[in-house]
């Protein structure tokens, strides 16, 4: 990443503090007012943000093929994984919850993982900066919303203990997609779109 | 005019575009001329409102955490859940590192927010001063913003209603509803903070 565009700060020698948002030489290493260290890109952040996102990838599939939780009533024991929850939903009528659920937990993760991996071959392309900071900015919106499955369950555990009738348990699931979810977003914090428009400026400069 | 830092230069954070801090009047935005994000949002006496809103969410987050969130009926049985519960069920179920994980983002996250705010905000509207520690902890509280599900979650509460509805009777406590509160309270105070004021402030303000 050799190529800044003219008018940008790090071109100037000048690196935005990310803590407090201070405009200072990097020469400084450090904030002068809050003490943060001073970085022109967020350090390894393309590494940093590949590895979050292929362990994210990983840990998607035990997220969705183990159940998330486990009801036993007098009725029988039973089993719900994700998209099984969904489609309990769904087929009980419950189409705005089985919508919810089905964005949260299965859209908005799959399309984060591929937003994250399209960023970072942005990073390295440089085309339509605009619009792929675009896709950072709701990229970083988004992610947590996906925890929504995970509070269900901590709730349903917490507010079902009428021992012998029925008993809720949190399966392996859970924490799998958690885990998931944090590390989706672990992956955009570590993501510096900053790299998009250096990639665009190297593009434009004459044989670079 | 406002209260600006020594620096009179901004960049973008999502771009990096580096260009001169416009004077602002009242309501008035900076967008980046680069990539157009919204930087800053200039409203008078934004730490003000946003030291009222806080308080008025640290309440509501007490009231939130030691009333009955959902009372659940089914037959002669009666279980009330308090908001601790989330965590402690899910730890009392074997699954210890899911309930850290959830005590974080409903319980840690805002509790440091809301202390942290107090902390920072009331003694630099009051008198222009800052507590020891002050500058770590704004780099913490700017740093949690996003690990702060309570939103989320109040989601996760109502898809929990609907799924037992069918089961059994669910009724809502004050802790729901004051919870409902705290999370409109404290999304409008961290819409209100302007960081660059409330840096520049700090900076400026006696020990």
């Amino acid at each position: 990443m050799s190529a800044f565009y003219p008018d940008s700060a790090a071109a100037n020698g000048l690196a935005l503090c990310h803590a407090c948002g201070r405009v200072e030489r990097v020469t400084l290493a450090r904030c002068p007012r809050c003490d943060a260290r001073l970085h022109l890109r967020n350090p390894a952040s393309l590494q940093r943000t590949l590895a979050l996102t292929f362990s994210a990838i990983l840990l998607y599939f035990p997220a969705n093929m183990l159940p998330i939780l486990k009801v036993e009533s007098i009725s029988g024991a039973q089993a719900n994984t994700i998209v099984g929850g969904v489609i309990q939903f769904w087929q009980s009528a419950d189409y705005p919850v089985a919508i919810i659920i089905f964005t949260a937990s299965v859209m908005i993760p799959i399309l984060k993982i591929i937003a994250l991996l399209w960023l970072c071959l942005a990073a390295r392309l440089g085309r339509h900066p605009l619009a792929m900071t675009r896709l950072y900015r709701i990229t970083e919106l988004v992610g947590r919303w996906s925890m929504v499955d995970v509070f269900v369950v901590a709730i349903l555990v917490a507010v079902v203990q009428l021992g012998s009738v029925i008993s809720i348990h949190p399966g392996p699931a859970a924490l799998s997609f958690a885990s998931v979810v944090i590390l989706t977003m672990l992956a955009a914090i570590s993501f510096d779109p900053r790299l998009i428009w250096d990639a665009a400026a190297q593009g434009e400069a004459p044989h670079a | 005019m406002r209260p600006s830092g020594s620096s009179k230069h901004l960049a973008c954070p999502d771009c990096d575009a580096l260009f001169e801090a416009p004077v602002l009047k009242e309501g008035e935005q900076v967008l980046c001329p680069q990539c157009h994000a919204l930087l800053f949002h200039y409203r008078r006496n934004s730490l003000h409102r946003a030291s009222a809103l806080t308080i008025a969410a640290g309440f509501l987050f007490l009231v939130a955490n030691f009333f009955p969130f959902m009372t659940l009926r089914a037959g002669y049985r009666e279980n009330q859940m308090v908001l601790s519960q989330s965590v402690s069920g899910l730890e009392a179920q074997g699954s210890p590192y899911l309930g850290a994980a959830v005590a974080i983002f409903t319980l840690v996250a805002p509790t440091l927010i809301i202390g942290g705010l107090i902390y920072l905000l009331l003694p630099l509207v009051a008198s222009s001063r800052r507590l020891p520690g002050s500058i770590p902890l704004c780099r913490w509280v700017y740093r949690m913003r996003r690990w702060n599900m309570v939103e989320v979650f109040l989601l996760g509460a109502l898809v929990s209603l609907l799924k037992l509805g069918k089961l059994a009777t669910l009724t809502l406590g004050i802790s729901f509803w004051a919870f409902v509160g705290l999370i409109i309270c404290l999304t409008a105070a961290l819409a209100s903070i302007d960081y660059r004021e409330l840096w520049a402030r700090l900076e400026n303000a006696q020990r």
